[in-house]
Formats: C-alpha cells, structure tokens, sequence
C-alpha cells in the first residue's frame, strides 16, 4: 500500500468506484420493489456524506440555479464546479457541501436523476472529501443518533409493559378506565357527528309568520350562498368562542347580510333605524335560539318598542297587535319652538341609536372581499 | 436520520423481515439472493428496525456472509453488520457470535468497500482496540492513497487506540515483524475466502 501526501480534500478529483451509477436491477419480484427502480446496493454511514457530487449539469452557466435547487433541501457550506473532472460533453460537474448529513440525505434521494435544463443529474455522495474531522463527526453522529433512538424506543416498551402489568392486577379499574373512555368516546363521537352533520349545507329553518325574513330574497338570487350562510348561522352559535374573537360573526354575517340590506335600501333607505331593526329580527329565523333566550328577546324587545315610541322613532316595519295610529305618537310641547327643539333631539336621538348598529354593516360591505376564493 | 416513515408498522414490519429472511434461506437464485441480503442490510441502517433484525437473528445471518465464495454477498453481509452494530444490543450479540474474528478477515478484502465496512464494524464492536495485527493492519491504512480508507483508519487510530500501542505499531511496521493481514491477495489466488478468516493468525512476513 502506497504513501501518500496529505492532499486537501477539495483537490482530489478521482473518479471514483462508487461514483458510478450501477446498473439498475431488473430481476426483483414484484414485491420486493420499491418505488423506484434501483440498482442493488448497501448503504453504510462510510458511503453517505455531506458532499454531494452532481454530474450531468448542462454547461450553460447553471450555477446559481443549481445552488438554488440544492439550497431548498438544507444549508449549503461550500460549492464549486469540478472543471477536471471527467464529465460527459457539454455538462458539468459540481461538488456540494451541505452543512448537515441529513440534508445531504434527502437532497440526494429527491434530486438522482432529476432532469435539470434539459440534462439529467446524476447525484451522488462524496465522502473521499471529508477531512479526518468531517469522518470522525459523521461516525459519532450516527452513533448518538442510534442510542437516542434504541433509548426511546426501550422507555416506550417500558411504559407499554408497566401498563400491561397493571391491567392484571386491577381488572376492575381498567374496566371502569374503559367504560369511562368508552363514554368520553361516545361523546366525541357525538360531537363529531354533529359537526360532521353541519359541515352539510342545512335546509333553511321553515317560514315563520309574523317575522321578515331576508333569506328568501337571497335565495331567489344566491341560493347556495343564503344556505351557506344559514349554516354558518348555526356554527357560529355552536362555538361562541369564536364569536368573541369577532371573526365568526362577521363571517356570518358578510354572506348574510349585504343582501337583504341592499334589497331593503330601496323602500325605506334615509331610515337606517328600519334596517337595523329587520337586522335583528332576521337573525332568529336563521339561527337556532332556546325557547327562554327567544322570550327573553321578545321581552327586551317589546320594552324598546316602548321607549322608541317615546322618542318618537319606533318602527314601522314592526308588526303591531291592534289597530294603527295614522301617525306615530307624538309629544306635543304645545310651542312651535320647542317642538322643533324636540323633533331635533328626536332625530339626533335616532342618529344615534343607529350609529352602533351601523358599524358592522359598513364592515361588512368591505369584509367580504378577502374571503372571496380564487 | 432513518428512511422516515416506514411502510410497514409494527407487527407488519416484523413479518415482512422475517418473510425476507425466509427467502433467503430457502431460494436458490443467487440474484435473489444478494438483493435480499442487500435489502436486509439497507434495512439495517434504520434503528427502527434493529430490533426485529435482531430477534431473526440477522447478525448470525450476515456474519455466515462473511466467508462466502461471493465477493457480493461478503460486502453486502459486511454492510450489513457494519450498520447493525451501531445498536449496543446487536453489538454484543455479533460479540457473542465470535464475530470479531470473522470481521478481521474482511480487512483483507480486495473491495475498498467490505474493507471500510470492517473497520467501521470494529469501531463499531470494542472502544479498545488491543490486538496488534489489526493495529498495524489499520496504520497501513492510514498511509493508504484512498481518502475514505485514509480518513477512516486516522479516525480509528485516534479514537479507539492508545497511543503508546499506535507507536509500538509503527516500529513494528518498519522493522521485520509485520503481518499480511489487510493487505489483499492477488486476484489468482484461490481460496481466498477460507483464507481470509484466518489471516489475522498469520503472523508470516508480507510476501507482497
């Protein structure tokens, strides 16, 4: 065995043995194939290294995309075209240093054979450019890196046979464990139906009288929308979580109502009190509201009608039992001057009011837009 | 570090390992025969699997490769075991086998490959390397043209030996008393296989 000198690394340019590309082995039964046709050949840490030796790039000056490909599986130490190495015409070839063996790895599985501008690479690992320290870090890496993996794999037996030695001496416990995980199953699974169940467009709740109902305007122009939204109605009430975080009502509402708004603007617009009002009588068809809470609302509602008549702005659009006045009731100051002081405060009362309400229905005119899919 | 997931979990795995095994020992093709030894080696690198090699006895199979007349299947068995014993179980059960003595042999392989797979093997089997012929063996290495065998038996030397035996070594090499082991026979030579194995007893001067 000949001496030799103590060449740098990146100055050796042999071709070597394992450069080659093998022929690929055609006389595998089928299932033991892989996914890819590959020569016979046993992989150790001694083969695998961080550089990596690319041939068969076309000599058209592709350095910088080929660094660029490379780079997408790990960071890259050092590059450099191999302009002595005996390469087929036309193309050139490249030695890569990846900083981590594992990028070295996967880079070299995905990008073998890889046709690159029109060329097809050849990739290949190139240990006989490591220096001594490179080879020594390699071998105590994998080593490290087996332990780590026998240590975990050893405390997960571990952990399996301490609860399989448990089970014998408690059967009762594990029964009632197991009834329990069997409930909190059926729960889960429970709920998992139901959101199953409402990941469907639902039918829109039937018609109800006495209440305007915006759906079924959108529904003539958009049917799938007003039925997303309905949906969308339910969901935001089964996760109230979102609700506070603003997102979901919004969500809901931008399918919902810049529909009705816009359909309702004609008839009565310079009123937005009017809007406001179908607003909120329009969102207990669409969602699914417990008895007690709908009473409630009926409640707070009636004692609002109460005050807005006060004011003098109650609604118009609202059903009233009993016969209706031809005008809505009006404090009479008995003096020009203060009852134009009252209609002032009257209107501005009523600007007011509507102002809060308003808001969501500004941003919904501009929400929607971000959600709109490509 | 391993092949990532795996296509066959858990109790499938196993099967499909020892399905292989079986194949190897009941085929006839020799083709068939170093692709399942190539395959069961490959498969070694995965820690994952290192286990069930282990319970199919696979370090006993790969170490039987070691003394096959095909140069193939010994540097297939060679990979094989040089990623087994990366795993502290498998290492004491290639130890329990005598495996020492077969992986010595190898040393004196003609193929870089089966050489370099022994000396990791060894680096892999004892932190202490003592015994003088393989000492010698890898500081020949050390000076070999081969940067991967260079790099490597520079490793060894460093990592598993001591430093006063390395120099022991050394006079020994330039004096008279050296050994035959590592050096490859020439390529008429039968027998070469049964020659190996007990090549690290051969005390002869290098003939070559």
């Amino acid at each position: 065995m000949a001496a030799s000198d103590d060449s740098s690394s990146w100055n050796t340019l042999e071709v070597h043995k394992h450069h080659e590309q093998r022929t690929v082995c055609h006389t595998r039964p089928k299932y033991r194939e892989g996914r890819r046709p590959k020569a016979v050949k046993v992989y150790t840490i001694n083969l695998e290294s961080r550089f990596l030796l690319v041939q068969g790039v076309p000599a058209i000056g592709l350095m910088a995309e080929l660094v660029q490909l490379f780079a997408l599986y790990g960071a890259i130490e050092e590059y450099r075209v191999l302009d002595e190495y005996p390469a087929e015409e036309f193309t050139e070839v490249y030695l890569i240093k990846f900083q981590k063996l594992q990028s070295a790895r996967v880079a070299k599985r995905n990008l073998d054979e890889r046709s690159f501008y029109g060329g097809l690479l050849h990739v290949c690992y190139a240990p006989e450019n490591e220096t001594v320290e490179d080879t020594r870090q390699k071998l105590q890496e994998r080593k490290r890196f087996v332990a780590r993996i026998m240590r975990n794999k050893a405390r997960e037996r571990d952990q399996t046979e301490v609860e399989k030695s448990k089970m014998p001496n408690g059967p009762e416990m594990a029964m009632c464990e197991k009834k329990e995980w069997k409930v909190t199953s059926q729960k889960e699974e429970e709920s998992l139906s139901t959101s199953y169940f409402l990941s469907y467009p639902l039918l829109p709740p039937p018609p109800q009288e006495d209440v305007y109902r915006p759906s079924s305007f959108s529904e003539q122009t958009s049917p799938s929308s007003s039925s997303s939204s309905v949906l969308k109605g339910y969901q935001c009430k089964m996760q109230p979580a979102e609700d506070n975080m603003g997102s979901t009502y919004h969500f809901v509402d931008t399918g919902n109502e810049p529909l009705p708004s816009k359909v309702l603007k004609s008839p009565s617009h310079g009123n937005p009190a009017i809007i406001n009002k179908q607003r909120k009588i329009c969102h207990p068809t669409t969602r699914f509201i417990p008895r007690t809470t709908q009473l409630e609302n009926r409640k707070r509602k009636m004692e609002e009608v109460c005050q807005d008549t006060l004011l003098g702005i109650a609604d118009t659009s609202e059903t009233l039992i009993g016969p209706r006045l031809p005008q809505q009731p009006k404090m009479d100051m008995e003096d020009a001057s203060l009852n134009i002081t009252a209609n002032l405060i009257r209107n501005t009362m009523a600007k007011i009011s509507s102002v809060p309400e308003c808001k969501p229905a500004e941003k919904k005119a501009t929400t929607p837009k971000p959600r709109r899919r490509i | 570090m391993s092949s990532g997931r795996s296509r066959f979990p858990g109790p499938d795995r196993f099967e499909y390992l020892q399905a292989l095994v079986t194949e190897f020992q009941d085929t006839d093709s020799p083709d068939a025969k170093e692709q399942v030894l190539a395959n069961l080696a490959n498969f070694s690198y995965d820690p994952g699997n290192m286990e069930d090699l282990r319970r199919l006895q696979v370090t006993e199979l790969f170490l039987d490769m070691l003394t096959e007349e095909s140069e193939n299947l010994v540097e297939f068995g060679m990979g094989g075991l040089c990623n087994l014993s990366a795993d502290r179980a498998c290492r004491d059960q290639i130890l329990r086998s005598d495996g020492v003595a077969l992986v010595t042999g190898c040393l004196s392989s003609r193929r870089e490959e089966t050489v370099l797979s022994a000396v990791g093997t060894l680096m892999n089997l004892s932190e202490r390397v003592t015994d003088p012929a393989v000492l010698q063996c890898v500081l020949r290495f050390s000076l070999s043209s081969s940067v991967r065998l260079r790099n490597l038996a520079r490793v060894f030397l460093q990592d598993r030996c001591a430093p006063a035996q390395v120099e022991r070594a050394e006079r020994e090499l330039q004096g008279r008393t050296q050994t035959a082991l590592g050096i490859p026979l020439p390529q008429d030579q039968p027998g070469d296989a049964s020659l190996a194995t007990g090549a690290e007893q051969s005390k002869a001067a290098g003939s070559v």
